[in-house]
């Protein structure tokens, strides 16, 4: 018996034999390999790019920038901030309009009233669409002969502006980004949503409080870990913000972000490290979100 | 900060084609016979726009020309037009197609210094006196002297309007002399109900078109290229004349201009819903492809004159060609195609499959010209000095990031020019040398 | 006590009332969703003649299946969505297994780099990936001419996948170790007294554990990457081979003045999330739910 026992506690603490070692450093190696090699290592290489001059054809022809790229983009190119700005709405919009419709319709639909299955799928769908597809069905409502226009009695000649017009072309763009941000952010609290206790809500139903209060000051407070989690990924998503505007403008900055900067200068019909840089700027903003997300998420490991 | 030398050089690429162009000239293009090794195998070439554009059809065509003439196969695809040009240098260092549409200039000189582009200079010198020494110039890589594209179609920037509109408006474009003219014909255009000066910069390239014509005529040919090669100031006082004009033409333009590209230009001409619109006649297929009626009504005139310093002594005319990619799989045949595409057979295919461009080569009949490209003719020979439009002009990391939305912002608020040319300037003086 | 069930009856009621107003609105909101959708499977379904003739509002003479066939014939659909399942299939597989891979040494065995290791594949998922675009295609180039084949990555199915995983096998990894947690350690614990390799432990163990996050976690990746549309454009020159999401720009562009037939396409494309979503609904929430919220 005790021998048995010994066995066990000498086997459960054995060093691991070559072969089982092997297995191991493969099974570590090779997702790390490819982490590495494909995706942090391009990102360290444009990190170290823009600190230099270079057309992205010869390596022979790298020459050290310093912090030239930068100074450009801070002091000399007006349109970098009008990409920050686009991207402030952008981030100001998902976080205090989208989001909470997000959460609010979660919660509606979480206490299931009439017909929260069909909602749910309804609102969800825009999520499980690709962008590319995004793009053509809502030229479909807004462009020049499009549904939006034709209620309006215009035709191609005298459609009402739209992407050119600076009054207007922010809400659109939002509205768009929020039809497939809302049915995200739903779903994602929904399941949140579904951990939570239920007879909680029910004492305090019974106590005389109205919905809303229940929401506001039992719910709300004690999904504190997902709403951490929805916020950063709103964040993140905000400075992430490249497809949907592609679609639309191409790489013209008429509506610039930080993304579509980096892309119209990195790549496009002048390579210059710009791109780079606006791609780092781009990178350090979420640095934080990023940061506050895995200190979130792995917090009983990290203490 | 580099020199752009192309501009100079160019200074008489048409007198030799347009003017003294009618009829053939005998015993033109030398073709690969006569001891040229001949060459075989499969030919990618890469069509930039869309299969359903009258373009592609015109390029398949000639295509299947030298496929009839050679036996070699033509494998011909088409990407989007925007695309290929943002990707191009990732696309020319990967597997490129063989051949392609390109454009001379910045974008195919600057490519060949990387030695991302195939030498054509043979294919260049076999098509042999159809080519005037000023075409072959305005190919020619001013660093090597070599020629990196074969030059085959070229097309004024100038007023397009349609005949049948002007004629029930009861005004006569072909009148208009002067500034004050033009703007006379914007107002009586807009008070039918029509646009007056038909723009879209949502491509954030349409406007350069009126900025380079307003440059040249006002400020002179000279200054323009120089202003492009960082040779003046985007704070003179003359640029800011060039934007006030602009802004004159202002009330004159749709509402939306930001809204649409090139193509809603075009559309407004097609629809009749506007007057004149400043382009390159390179749209004129897409009319012909939607009826030859349309086509007909097409017309062209001179931007006019401003300064009697210059008067219309200069135009944008920018020259399209085939080049070759270095990379390609096959790099002789893309050569060998592309030279076909630049001789009479290939000119001869093309136009029999409904191409209304105007080729370079005197290879090509101009006296089998129909009005329209006779009137082209006409405006490119009231030229002495060529551009060949702002982004091919100068470097492509200035044309595109900075100048393109810099107008842009121009059009969107005018009050703001003193902020975005002290901008623009701090952004060439950036720029890294190349 | 009776006061007190008639004050609940009362305020159910009441409750119930405003809870009828409030799906009322929610499901006003619900059309305007859905409307642009039902406005382009509307579009499809009208013959291109009706419209030319009639106009894009009028009253529907004829209605018909005409454009799907004629978007497959025409569009070449056939051959994208071949692409899309040479790039998928292989993808989801190697993104759940390398992914599995990681969580599972992670989880089941304590060694010091474990934290860092999972620290870095999560937060890699949320890197933009923008910055890494130019970069990606000169390793490919490179590598490519180092094994004398420029084409080994780049316009190369192998390339698009290879990237594919490395950028979601974070999210896997993340996932399936979340999951492993919730998996009791006696299990690894005998089967490693039982003398199991760590092969075995990993392959006959753990796998046949994770089939519920492994099945959600699918869903999701094909989801996503059925849906990208970007690396494609990029990495690809030869547009035959590109997935049918990459291919719309192309035919976008070729077919913009035919709206019912784009229109078709567009519906043609967007069938399969919209199916899977519908059918593995389950999968779905519970892939987020892992993702988002830690099990």
């Amino acid at each position: 018996m005790k021998t048995a026992a010994v066995d066990r506690n000498v086997r459960s603490r054995r060093s691991l034999s070559r072969n089982d070692r092997f297995t191991l450093s493969t099974f570590v190696g090779i997702p790390t390999l490819l982490q590495v090699v494909f995706l942090w290592g391009p990102t360290l290489i444009t990190v170290a790019l823009s600190f230099t001059y270079w057309n992205g054809i010869n390596v022979s022809d790298i020459k050290w920038a310093g912090l030239a790229n930068y100074k450009n983009i801070f002091f000399g190119s007006p349109v970098f901030y009008d990409a920050l700005k686009n991207n402030v709405v952008w981030l100001l919009w998902f976080t205090f309009i989208a989001t909470p419709l997000g959460i609010l319709l979660a919660y509606q639909f979480d206490r299931k009233i009439k017909g929260h299955q069909i909602y749910e799928t309804i609102f969800y769908i825009p999520v499980v669409l690709s962008l590319a597809i995004i793009g053509i069905i809502w030229n479909f409502m807004l462009q020049p002969g499009g549904f939006l226009q034709g209620v309006m009695g215009r035709d191609i000649g005298n459609a009402i502006s739209i992407w050119g017009n600076y009054d207007i072309n922010s809400y659109v763009i939002m509205a768009l980004a929020s039809w497939r941000h809302i049915g995200y952010i739903m779903l994602l609290y929904l399941a949140g949503l579904k951990a939570f206790d239920s007879s909680l809500r029910e004492a305090s139903a019974i106590d005389g409080a109205t919905e809303w209060q229940t929401f506001r000051k039992i719910i709300f407070p004690t999904m504190r870990p997902v709403n951490v989690i929805i916020l950063v990924i709103t964040i993140i998503d905000s400075l992430r913000a490249f497809d949907l505007v592609y679609i639309i403008y191409g790489t013209s900055t008429a509506w610039p972000l930080l993304n579509i900067l980096a892309f119209q200068n990195f790549a496009g019909q002048g390579i210059s490290m710009k791109g780079a840089a606006y791609s780092v700027i781009a990178l350090v903003l979420c640095v934080v979100p990023i940061l506050v997300y895995l200190r979130n998420v792995f917090k009983e490991d990290l203490n | 900060m580099s020199d752009v030398n192309n501009g100079i050089s160019r200074r008489s690429v048409l007198k030799g084609a347009a003017i003294g162009g009618a009829g053939l000239v005998a015993g033109g293009s030398l073709l690969a016979g006569c001891g040229k090794k001949q060459v075989t195998g499969d030919v990618h070439f890469t069509i930039r726009g869309n299969l359903s554009d009258a373009g592609a059809k015109i390029a398949i065509a000639a295509n299947d020309a030298y496929t009839a003439k050679t036996g070699n196969k033509v494998i011909s695809q088409a990407v989007n037009s925007d695309d290929f040009q943002n990707n191009f240098v990732q696309i020319l260092q990967g597997t490129p197609d063989d051949a392609f549409g390109w454009m001379a200039g910045w974008r195919t000189n600057a490519r060949a210094d990387a030695g991302l582009l195939a030498d054509v200079s043979d294919q260049v010198k076999a098509l042999g006196s159809s080519l005037s020494a000023a075409a072959i110039q305005g190919a020619t890589n001013p660093s090597d002297g070599k020629q990196y594209i074969i030059p085959t179609t070229y097309y004024p920037w100038g007023l397009h309007y349609r005949k049948s509109t002007m004629q029930e408006l009861g005004l006569n474009p072909e009148s208009i002399a002067t500034w004050d003219d033009l703007i006379k014909l914007c107002e009586a255009t807009q008070k039918k109900g029509l646009v007056g000066y038909a723009l879209g910069d949502k491509g954030g390239w349409e406007a350069m078109g009126t900025f380079d014509i307003l440059n040249m005529r006002l400020n002179g040919y000279q200054f323009h290229i120089d202003l492009l090669n960082g040779k003046e100031k985007w704070t003179d006082a003359k640029v800011v004349e060039v934007f006030n004009h602009m802004g004159q033409l202002a009330p004159y333009m749709n509402k939306n201009v930001l809204d649409i590209s090139w193509d809603g230009m075009r559309d407004l001409l097609l629809q009749k819903k506007c007057g004149a619109m400043m382009m390159g006649s390179w749209f004129a297929n897409d009319f012909k492809a939607k009826s030859q009626e349309d086509y007909d009504d097409l017309w062209i005139v001179p931007f006019p004159e401003i300064n009697p310093e210059h008067g219309i002594d200069s135009i944008d005319a920018p020259l399209d060609g085939i080049s070759v990619a270095a990379n390609g799989k096959n790099v002789e045949g893309g050569a060998d195609l592309a030279g076909f595409l630049g001789s009479k057979e290939g000119i001869d295919a093309a136009v029999a499959a409904g191409d209304t461009s105007i080729y370079i080569s005197s290879d090509f009949d101009t006296s089998t010209y129909d009005a329209f490209n006779k009137q082209k003719l006409e405006v490119l020979g009231a030229a002495k000095n060529i551009g060949f439009f702002l982004d091919r002009d100068t470097r492509g990391d200035f044309a595109g990031p900075v100048v393109g939305p810099a107008i842009q912002s121009f059009l969107k608020n005018p009050k703001d020019l003193t902020k975005i040319l002290d901008s623009t300037q701090a952004q060439w003086d950036a720029l890294p040398a190349l | 006590m009776s006061a007190t069930i008639v004050q609940n009856k009362e305020y159910k009621n009441k409750q119930k009332v405003k809870d009828n107003f409030i799906s009322a609105i929610i499901g006003f909101f619900a059309f305007v969703w859905i409307f642009p959708i039902l406005w382009t499977l509307w579009t499809s379904l009208r013959p291109y003649n009706d419209i030319i003739s009639y106009g894009v509002f009028s009253w529907p003479r004829h209605l018909n299946l005409d454009n799907y066939f004629q978007a497959f014939r025409v569009m070449g659909l056939t051959k994208y969505f071949v692409n899309t399942l040479y790039v998928m299939v292989p993808s989801v597989i190697l993104i759940l297994f390398l992914g599995s891979l990681i969580a599972f040494v992670v989880s089941r065995y304590s060694f010091r780099f474990n934290l860092t290791l999972l620290l870095f594949f999560t937060a890699g998922n949320m890197l933009p990936t923008i910055a890494t675009y130019i970069p990606v295609f000169w390793l490919y180039i490179k590598i490519g001419d180092l094994f004398g084949n420029r084409s080994l990555l780049y316009n190369n199915y192998f390339g698009i996948i290879l990237i594919h995983v490395a950028f979601q096998v974070g999210f896997a990894t993340f996932v399936l170790s979340s999951y492993m947690k919730t998996v009791p350690k006696e299990i690894s614990e005998s089967a490693i007294l039982d003398g199991c390799s760590v092969f075995r432990h990993y392959w006959n163990v753990m796998l046949p554990l994770l089939r519920p996050p492994l099945a959600a976690l699918g869903v999701l990746m094909s989801c996503w990457i059925y849906n990208d549309f970007f690396w494609a454009l990029i990495l690809m020159s030869e547009d035959s081979k590109r997935p049918v999401t990459s291919a719309l720009r192309q035919l976008q562009g070729q077919y913009v003045t035919d709206f019912n037939l784009l229109a078709a396409g567009a519906s043609i494309v967007a069938a399969p999330t919209i199916i899977l979503f519908l059918v593995l609904r389950k999968q779905f929430v519970s892939g987020l739910t892992l993702g988002a919220t830690k099990g």
